[in-house]
């Protein structure tokens, strides 16, 4: 998977050939078009306008409608294949960055925010995208500079030398004097952008403002930043009118060059009025294809950096690679720990027998944290294995591992969808939601929305409240019907009496199948056979929930908060 | 919830708007318009002099005579050009002060709307408003809106040129209005609701990939790869089609002005030769209009196309106002003693009955905060809490219990005046500190970290408070050692973007800007509900020591919080159904009895 950025450009781009190639013969039909118009006109002024012959300026009135016919159709369906490259080539690299996201090996989001990512699929997969445009822009140029260049040449060669070496000359030193310009008003620009970000922030942040009734100061503080931005945007924009009125007046210079070679030439005779006119238009007209080179190159550079964020995702080594060993059927559900040593833990050994509800409960959340990193495979354990049935889990593919082991995190998001949908989602199709949703309390939650169990769940469960979302991934987890299930603090939100009828739940709901709880509600725990006790990243005891309490001052420190 | 979104202006209160924004600055207005049509004026010279000279190729004159207009040419070109630099400076200018004021103004009255037309709203409505919208009215102050103005005045001026050569040139060139005119309506009469799909399909687009990607651990364990890539390919399938429908609109639109152009340009064309045939113009005046007509592409074009930007930029315009317009709402709990309570018909009111008291108001025993006959809906017919009564004394420290969905939350809220009740009234009788902000300060399960120095963040609470008030309010709530030892300690970057604080860092930096505000009534929900025991344990020592000295409402989730509290308060089905010291309910064998049973047999080990 992945590659260099050049490769994720090339394949994006090659995956479209068909159309960027049709789209290039078209655009530069377009182009050769566009500089036939200026020729057109002075052939018609020179042979019709000048010598008042009617029937020779409708005669070339009819080759111009040609020209328009051709170029127009030539720039829709040109266009058309372009745009549909760009967008197919953003899809499809869209398509794969999410698959390498929710790739069972895991590790692409590792240090990176969703929403960079998110961003990284849709604006950097478009900028991509969007050199197949670009190609076909250039290519459609060069030929439209060709016909010009021809045209010119064969008028006469100063004066197609003039314009053919003066546009890019002049082009350039636009470029030249806009450099330090440029340079200076994109830092301008960067802080200009920061008055948006604080903006957002303040916004994100507005209930904890209200609350403690900041409102004032925090419309101060983003007045300050507004003015601040406001500065610096007015240093970009004088660049950017310098730079402006700069490239007007150079080009009208130009202009004036070619008019002073052209008009003494024509004096002279060596070139006809016609020519003269056709000249100055594609002096004009020379500076277009000239411009879209500049903006080809400003558009591959985007791609290019886009192309390299998109490969850095896609070629993410693997957080666990997967081994070849077919899961043991059917899954007795033994799951052990020899020699476990991963972040804080320490030779940690531990077993839950088959159909056994086990607690867990570490006197440091990390332990806790780093014990379900090492059951979940999202990481391997950097000493020791972690075993299913007496298979490594590292010899196991890690999707169909978690077809039989399933970690439901305390932080479990839910999707978009209703509440039916979010329960369902990984329970066996046709099965009953009804037992999961009792033995988890989320049937409360259902009576209490106002559409019931087709309530929506937007913006990633944020609708529903802490105990509410807590239920219904709970729901979700035990629906999902795995031979092993490990469930963290899944009732921090929950209040006592709920939390004592889900402990009780589970328990009931789990029976004869293998269930951890990775916990230190002591609810929960007293509804489990047996506690092992982690402190200090070693297992320091194991014995049930009761005994604990009355034996070990670091359990009851722990637990009885 | 049914979504109510924010106000919208609507078209003539955007104009207006507009123009009030833009009032202050006439002068200038003025000028930066003026010295734009100057150099469009002179830019306009160009083709009469390229005209001349070719008039005087025809009247086959000498080559030297080219020199002149050639001269008179470059001239042309350095004062057009110096002209547009003063003028898009003078412009941009203008534009700038303007968006800066408008977005100012939107932000002040942003923060200040009431929480609860926020949450009516959805968290995505303001801020998509105050991130999309504003860029993309920026983005069009910036870009489109300097160049549909030089657009606008190059065309209106060159028709103006096209006259003065002869009034029949301007003529033929109107024959293309038509076509134009219509072309845009065409265009704009489908492709507003189009880019309307557009955006919806967009943004279904990215919220299912912040969706998938956000959850990409959970769409592992729970093995719903397929699902989730099979509603992204929809999503992104659907945003594609659309885009491609929108550019098959803009290529057709295209076309259609390309016929435009044609027929400009024929029209012109066939003038010249019959005004040249009787001797009306010369060649070179004939030339010059055939050249103005071909210079006029661009900028029709353009204008045209920006007419689409202008539309959207437009539309978001609309959505600032909206917010921008509001009232701007008295700070009620700024003064002396507030009440907030309802009319019976459920209307709410504001009555603010200032009484001057000391910033720490109230004598040890005196009711600072009294509920009367409180109830709420968030939508009507679906009441959360009714006809609850509650007194907070000085000093007093109240406990709030009860099992999820008692109205614990709303009831919190409602006494910090987050929300304005649907019946009764809270009645708040202290002073706020220092005047400004309020009495009454609420601290949510819900925290933000704000972008900047760690001393920026706390200094929101406390825009006076020096170095050491800071490190004071962070060492009250046991913060200021991990503090000091981050990198940069109270200079160091937080937030997004900066330095990543654990959960229980968050939740105490929260405590330490209730310090600094200093309140004398603080509510803190849940505020240690998810920190984990460990870290549970330190924040509530720190919220202990935060609130030490002022009158407290505790939403307790842990039911310590509740033993030693001065008083519990039990809440079930969004009233209250016990009230009394720990000790007398638990000895009362009622509601909060059953809860403690619940919570310490758990903890007793026994099953």
């Amino acid at each position: 998977m992945g590659g260099s950025g050049r490769d994720v450009l090339r394949e994006a781009i090659g995956g479209q050939r068909r159309d960027v190639v049709f789209g290039s013969l078209l655009g530069a039909g377009h182009q050769a078009g566009e500089a036939l118009v200026p020729v057109l006109i002075g052939v018609a002024v020179d042979q019709g306008v000048a010598k008042g012959d009617v029937g020779a300026l409708l005669r070339w009135l009819a080759v111009l409608a040609v020209v328009y016919v051709g170029l127009s159709f030539g720039f829709r369906f040109g266009a058309r294949a372009g745009e549909r490259a760009a967008e197919q080539a953003a899809h499809e690299l869209r398509l794969r960055i999410v698959a390498r996201v929710t790739h069972p090996g895991g590790g692409a989001e590792a240090g990176r925010l969703p929403g960079a990512l998110a961003t990284i699929a849709t604006e950097d997969a478009k900028r991509v995208g969007a050199v197949a445009m670009a190609v076909l822009s250039g290519v459609s140029a060069a030929i439209g500079l060709l016909v010009g260049a021809v045209v010119l040449l064969t008028t006469s060669v100063t004066l197609g030398l003039i314009v053919l070496l003066g546009t890019p000359v002049l082009l350039w030193l636009g470029h030249l004097l806009s450099k330090p310009l440029e340079r200076r008003s994109e830092a301008q620009q960067e802080r200009a952008a920061h008055a948006s970000g604080v903006a957002a922030d303040l916004v994100a942040g507005l209930r904890v403002l209200k609350g403690i009734g900041a409102e004032a100061a925090a419309v101060a503080r983003y007045r300050r930043t507004s003015r601040d931005s406001l500065t610096a945007t007015m240093g970009a924009a004088r660049a950017e009118a310098t730079q402006n009125g700069m490239v007007l007046a150079l080009t009208g210079c130009f202009i004036a060059l070619v008019a002073l070679v052209g008009g003494r030439l024509a004096a002279q005779g060596d070139i006809s009025l016609g020519q003269l006119i056709s000249a100055v238009g594609l002096a004009l007209f020379l500076l277009g294809p000239l411009e879209v080179f500049s903006w080809v190159n400003a558009e591959l550079a985007q791609g290019r950096a886009s192309a390299a964020r998109i490969a850095q995702v896609l070629s993410t080594p693997v957080a666990v690679a997967g081994g070849g060993v077919p899961l043991p059927r059917p899954v007795r559900g033994e799951m052990r720990l020899r020699g476990v040593g991963h972040g804080g833990l320490r030779d940690v050994d531990l077993t839950a027998a088959p159909g056994e509800v086990l607690g867990v409960a570490a006197t440091d959340p990390a332990d806790a944290a780093a014990l379900l990193r090492c059951l979940s495979r999202q990481a391997d354990p950097d000493t020791g294995t972690v075993e299913l049935d007496g298979v490594p889990l590292t010899d196991l593919d890690p999707a169909e591992l978690r077809t039989a082991v399933l970690v439901a995190e305390h932080d479990a998001d839910l999707f978009e969808g209703t509440l039916r949908d979010n329960v369902a989602a990984a329970a066996p199709a046709d099965a009953d939601l009804a037992p999961a949703m009792a033995a988890s309390g989320a049937d409360e939650v259902a009576r209490t929305l106002a559409g019931g169990v087709d309530a929506e769940v937007s913006e990633g469960g944020r609708s529903l409240s802490g105990g509410q979302r807590q239920r219904v991934a709970l729901a979700r987890a035990l629906a999902a019907d795995r031979a092993v299930l490990v469930v963290h603090d899944p009732t921090t939100a929950v209040d006592a009496v709920t939390e004592a009828r889900i402990a009780d739940g589970i328990r009931a709901f789990r029976r004869g199948r293998t269930t951890i709880l990775v916990t230190t509600s002591p609810a929960l725990l007293s509804a489990t056979d047996r506690v092992v006790l982690i402190d200090a990243g070693r297992v320091a005891d194991s014995a049930p929930h009761a005994d604990l309490v009355a034996r070990h001052p670091a359990y009851r420190a722990t637990v009885l908060a | 919830m049914t979504r109510e979104l924010l106000p919208t202006a609507t078209p003539a209160r955007t104009r207006a708007a507009v123009l009030e924004l833009l009032r202050p600055q006439r002068g200038l207005a003025f000028a930066g318009f003026a010295v734009m049509v100057g150099a469009t004026a002179v830019g306009l010279l160009t083709q009469p002099l390229l005209g001349h000279i070719v008039d005087l190729v025809a009247d086959g004159r000498a080559a030297e005579a080219v020199t002149t207009p050639v001269v008179l040419l470059v001239a042309v070109a350095v004062v057009q050009g110096a002209a547009t630099v003063v003028g898009m400076s003078l412009i941009s200018r203008l534009g700038e002060t303007a968006l800066a004021r408008l977005r100012e103004r939107f932000v002040e009255r942003a923060l200040r709307l009431p929480l609860e037309q926020v949450e009516k709203a959805g968290s995505g409505d303001l801020t998509a408003r105050v991130t999309g919208d504003v860029s993309k009215v920026t983005e069009a102050v910036r870009t489109a809106m300097p160049e549909l103005a030089r657009s606008t005045l190059a065309i209106m001026l060159t028709l103006v040129a096209l006259a003065v050569l002869d009034w029949r040139f301007a003529l033929a060139a109107l024959l293309a209005v038509p076509v134009q005119a219509h072309t845009a309506r065409w265009y704009v009469r489908n492709a507003v609701p189009l880019y309307a799909e557009q955006r919806v399909a967009n943004g279904a687009q990215h919220q299912q990939l912040l969706d998938t990607i956000g959850g990409a651990a959970t769409v592992r364990s729970f093995r719903l790869e397929a699902a989730h890539a099979a509603q992204v390919t929809r999503r992104s399938r659907a945003a594609v089609d659309l885009t491609m429908r929108g550019v098959r609109l803009v290529l057709r639109f295209y076309s259609r002005l390309h016929l435009a152009e044609y027929t400009g340009l024929a029209a012109i064309l066939v003038v010249g030769l019959l005004l040249v045939r009787d001797g009306s113009v010369s060649i070179g005046t004939a030339t010059a209009a055939a050249l103005y007509f071909h210079s006029l592409f661009t900028p029709i074009n353009s204008a045209l196309v920006l007419l689409d930007d202008a539309q959207s930029a437009g539309a978001s315009l609309a959505r600032l106002v909206g917010v921008a317009d509001r009232p701007e709402r008295d700070e009620p709990a700024a003064r002396g003693a507030t009440t907030r309570d309802a009319l019976p018909d459920g209307v709410a009111e504001h009555r603010a009955e200032p009484v001057p008291r000391p910033a720490h108001a109230g004598a040890p025993g005196e009711v600072v905060v009294s509920v009367r006959g409180l109830g709420h809906a968030y939508e009507p017919g679906r009441p959360v809490l009714a006809d609850v009564d509650l007194e907070l004394r000085a000093g007093e420290r109240v406990a709030l219990v009860g099992p999820s969905g008692a109205g614990k939350t709303t009831l919190a809220k409602l006494i910090a005046g987050m929300h304005e009740p649907t019946a009764g009234t809270v009645r708040v009788d202290a002073a706020a500190p220092h005047g400004v902000g309020s009495a009454v300060a609420l601290v949510t399960q819900e925290v933000h970290v704000f972008a900047g120095s760690l001393a920026d963040d706390l200094r929101l609470a406390a825009p006076e408070a020096g170095d050491d008030d800071l490190r004071d309010a962070l060492d009250r709530v046991d913060a200021l050692a991990w503090v000091e030892a981050l990198p940069d300690g109270l200079a160091t970057v937080v937030g997004d973007g900066g330095h990543r604080l654990t959960a229980a860092q968050v939740q105490q930096l929260a405590l330490a800007r209730l310090v600094l505000a200093g309140p004398p009534v603080a509510v803190l929900d849940e505020a240690t509900a998810e920190a984990g025991s460990a870290g549970a344990r330190v924040l509530e020592k720190a919220t202990e020591r935060a609130i030490e000295g002022r009158t407290a409402l505790i939403v307790a989730h842990r039911l310590t919080q509740a033993t030693t509290a001065d008083r519990v308060v039990v809440m079930d089905g969004g009233r209250i159904v016990e009230s009394g010291s720990h000790d007398e309910l638990r000895a009362a064998g009622g509601r909060y009895a059953a809860l403690w049973e619940a919570w310490s047999d758990s903890r007793e080990g026994a099953r």
